[in-house]
């Protein structure tokens, strides 16, 4: 086996770290390691002390994969492998993928953890896991080579088949594969041109997706495990609430009942079924202390945000003089924006199963961040990290809340209490009562424009109520693409500020994080400032992004406004367009509408992307319009509120999920692109609520400036027709 | 004891009658493919045919079906070659595919009772939530596996 990851071993050439080694089966293995070292070694994070692989190639031809990405719908078990093994060569037949374990070698290169989120996926490891490919191919043929004595460089690999053309001859992968890994590694291998690629680009059937239609496949909530005791978990109603006093006499006669486990913030029942579990849960009476949450009502949090627009905020982007200009100019604008907290309810409710050994512990869920449950489960049992061994399951869903790991915590501290293996499943209500939320959030802007109708001046104070703090991040976060685009809108004097009203509801990365409120207000400024000139608001649009920059969006903007018929809509249906730059990928949508009364109408959504070199194209589609359905169901009646510091939604009855009578026709036009690839799992949720507010304001002359749309009065069909 | 007919084969379960169905297949009789998803009967990731018909087994306690015929994705067929399974299978419907297996069943439910169904049957029949948004491709398998004709 090749050596393990140091830690600590820093600035060294991550090329140098590749070790190659015979595997198990004597075929060729290669660990990867990172330049481990200066960002964790400052973190203080250690290492594990595995040998860790991301290619396996077996002796019978088997090629495994270890995907750094999780599977929780995205296709990240797909498109990893599938980059790998353009470059390799390989049969994507005999292609088997692994879930990574915890361990920094599979930290994203990007931004150096090991999550699958934001979007960063393919982004993070394009790079990476092209070179993997090619310095495995390379060893390969240098291995046939020297078998028939020829030039390497007369060979070709080709689905995990090597030959030689000159001579005819040709073997395969696996009867080279253990005299490859005796090879030195390529220090500069070579990887193909993208004209040559023949698997990116194209859409085989997702690698999981046979588990997926016969029941097999294995979720968190799936786990079993000899002795395995369930539990039942209920939390303190008011989100700051913690553990006064309890009474479980009466649970303690239920059957089944084995332990009551207290925690900070709830309680935890342990019994010999889950529905026990429950059944005794339901009978214990707690009494918790409110906390600082107590009184707090949602209209406060509201009035909190929009009482911040006049306090000194943090400046995240100051191009010009917009104060200046917007104090001279008469010709101005201002509008406030403001969206609520929302619940990322992933269908299949937080859970995790642990087992405490002699040799540490043992976690089994689904979870976006391998480490974070390592650490998490750590920090319970205050043993090494080394000593908890986390098995990644399928992801029912992940969206963000899966990047958590306070369901971990819980179930280690509960195999804790009775030395057993203990699986922990949450009820829909916890999962939406105790969500990591999108912070409610607005944005005050004001807009001068001058006497040749131009648009001067902006300035916009973005307003969060949830401090993204715990993890090191500040207003340049959360004010998103705001802040950072460099190929958005031209504007000269252009002010971003940033202002955290932390009220202690629990900050959450939801899909499309700062994407799925940002957006929607500027965007929805944006309209408004066309339509105050008098203008076409995609022409206005495009009028903005004549800059060199902007060459990429206003691309996507003309094709989305082309494929939804913009300059030729039908009779009585009213358009909305938002496009902007999320995720490394830029997006344009329009919305199709019609009003009857109070109802939307939506006949058509239309999306265009650009996301540079697309890897699975189908499984593009199947994210930019999954991911409109969430931004679609929170832009229609998504919010969670608050009374007397508590939640008031419970479950999929009173939080509402879009169903199949709901569903709009969608068209998804993915750009061919040479450029590096950006992401697609949150692209597509930010630009259905603008598209769609603007095309109510088309239809009506109604401005909404506030989600969800519901709260206006107004009501919701589909029509496909 | 009470005695359960799942997916064509008998068993004797001793529970709380009270229990609901979905718990006795899941933790009773390891048959995981059914998913817990609400537990009120809101989103239908437990969705299992009874006598052909599609039911939310969370919210169905256990006693109820004693007698009846349960089937549940594990056996709509042994090796995934049912024409709803093969359907999502072309049409790529799953993405998290936590919600599928009830999705399929209710699918199995509708095109037994409608073979060619229209979309206003499917927007009827199919009121299971998908959180990863498939509903147009799910739209689409159905469609295909009514146009095989497969159903007698
Ligand atoms: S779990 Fe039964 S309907 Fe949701
Ligand atoms: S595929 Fe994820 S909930 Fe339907």
């Amino acid at each position: 086996m090749s050596s393990p990851v140091q830690a600590g071993a820093c600035v060294l050439n991550r090329r140098e770290f590749i070790h190659s080694a015979a595997s198990v089966g004597g075929g060729l293995l290669l660990a990867f390691g990172w330049p481990v070292g200066r960002l964790e070694a400052e973190q203080n994070i250690p290492t594990t002390r595995s040998p860790s692989a991301f290619l396996e190639i077996g002796t019978d031809g088997t090629i495994t994969v270890t995907s750094p990405a999780v599977e929780m719908g995205q296709g990240g078990h797909t498109a990893m492998p599938m980059i790998l093994i353009e470059e390799l060569g390989g049969d994507w037949n005999r292609v088997q993928v692994k879930d990574a374990p915890a361990g920094v070698v599979y930290n994203n290169p990007v931004f150096h953890q090991q999550s699958t989120v934001g979007s960063f996926s393919v982004r993070g490891w394009y790079a990476e896991l092209r070179r993997i490919g090619a310095t495995a191919r390379e060893m390969l043929l240098q291995a046939a080579a020297a078998d028939w004595d020829v030039p390497a460089g007369e060979l070709n690999a080709a689905n995990s088949v090597i030959s030689h053309p000159t001579s005819g001859r040709s073997c395969h992968f696996g009867s080279v594969a253990s005299m490859a890994a005796r090879l030195p590694v390529p220090q500069h291998p070579t990887l193909k041109s993208s004209v040559d690629f023949n698997l990116i680009g194209t859409s085989p059937r997702r690698v999981e997706l046979s588990k997926k239609i016969d029941g097999s496949a294995r979720y968190g909530i799936d786990v079993t495990l000899p002795n395995m005791l369930y539990a039942a978990i209920k939390m303190s109603p008011t989100l700051s609430g913690t553990l006064k006093s309890f009474d479980d006499s009466a649970a303690q006669r239920a059957a089944g009942y084995r332990a009551t486990v207290p925690l900070p913030d709830g309680m935890i029942v342990i019994a010999d079924s889950y529905w026990q579990a429950r059944q005794a849960l339901a009978q214990v009476n707690v009494e918790y202390a409110p906390g600082k949450l107590a009184g707090v009502d949602s209209p406060q949090i509201s009035q909190i945000l929009r009482a911040a627009f006049t306090e000194p905020g943090a400046v995240v982007r100051s191009e010009g003089d917009a104060p200046a200009v917007l104090a001279r100019l008469p010709n101005t604008l201002e509008a406030v924006y403001e969206v609520p907290y929302l619940a990322h309810a992933c269908m299949e409710p937080m859970n995790c199963t642990a087992n405490i050994d002699a040799a540490g512990c043992e976690v089994w869920c689904g979870t976006q961040a391998p480490q974070g449950a390592q650490q998490a489960a750590a920090s319970v049992l205050k043993i090494p990290i080394e000593q908890v061994r986390v098995h990644t399951q399928y992801l029912g869903g992940g969206f963000g809340r899966r990047g958590e790991s306070d369901f971990v915590v819980q179930a280690v501290m509960a195999a804790k209490a009775v030395g057993r293996p203990v699986k922990l499943i949450w009820s829909r209500e916890e999962d939406i009562q105790h969500d990591y939320y999108r912070p409610a959030a607005a944005i005050r802007f004001r807009a001068a424009l001058d006497g040749e109708k131009r648009l001067s001046a902006l300035e916009c104070v973005v307003v969060t109520s949830s401090a993204p703090t715990r993890i090191g991040a500040g207003p340049a976060f959360y004010t998103g693409s705001i802040a950072d685009s460099n190929y958005s809108y031209a504007v000269p004097n252009f002010r971003v500020t940033g202002l955290d009203k932390d009220l202690g509801v629990r900050f959450g990365f939801w899909r499309s994080v700062n994407e799925s409120h940002n957006p929607f207000m500027l965007e929805g400024f944006i309209d408004e400032i066309a339509h105050h000139l008098q203008q076409d608001p995609y022409q206005f649009r495009r009028s903005l992004l004549q800059h060199g920059r902007g060459r990429r969006q206003l691309a996507v903007l003309d094709l989305a406004a082309e494929k939804a018929g913009w300059r030729n809509r039908r009779a009585g249906h009213a358009l909305g367009i938002a496009a902007f730059e999320a995720f490394g990928s830029f997006i344009a949508t329009v919305a199709d509408i019609s009003m009857k009364g109070p109802e939307i109408r939506l006949h058509r959504v239309v999306t265009a992307i650009d996301c540079g070199v697309a890897i699975h194209p189908d499984n593009i589609q199947a994210q930019l319009e999954g991911g409109m359905v969430y931004g679609l169901t929170a832009a229609l009646r998504g919010q969670i509120t608050l009374a007397n510091g508590a939640v008031e939604q419970t479950n999929f009855t009173d939080y509402r999920m879009l169903t199949m009578a709901e569903m709009p026709r969608v068209e998804c036009h993915v750009l061919p692109s040479t450029e590096a690839p950006g992401g697609i799992g949150e692209p597509g949720t930010a630009p259905i609520a603008p598209a769609l507010a603007n095309a109510i304001y088309a239809a009506t002359g109604n401005r909404l400036r506030s989600l969800p749309l519901s709260s206006h009065g107004l009501t919701y069909s589909a029509q496909r027709t | 004891m009470l005695e359960l007919q799942v997916n064509g084969k008998a068993y004797r379960v001793d529970v709380d009658p009270t229990t609901p169905l979905l718990w006795v297949l899941r933790d009773g009789l390891d048959l995981i493919g059914t998913k817990f998803g609400c537990g009120v009967g809101a989103c239908g990731a437990c969705t299992v045919l009874m006598d052909g018909q599609a039911m939310r087994s969370c919210v169905v306690p256990v006693s109820a079906v004693a007698g009846k015929a349960v089937t549940t994705i594990e056996g709509l067929s042994n090796d995934g070659s049912h024409p709803v399974q093969q359907a999502w299978l072309a049409e790529s419907v799953p993405q998290c595919g936590y919600c599928q297996s009830g999705m399929m069943l209710a699918a199995v439910a509708l095109l037994k009772h409608k073979p060619q169904p229209t979309d206003a049957d499917i927007d009827t029949a199919m009121t299971n939530i998908c959180r990863c948004g498939t509903y147009n491709r799910i739209r689409r398998a159905i469609h295909a596996a009514a146009r095989r004709n497969l159903y007698v």
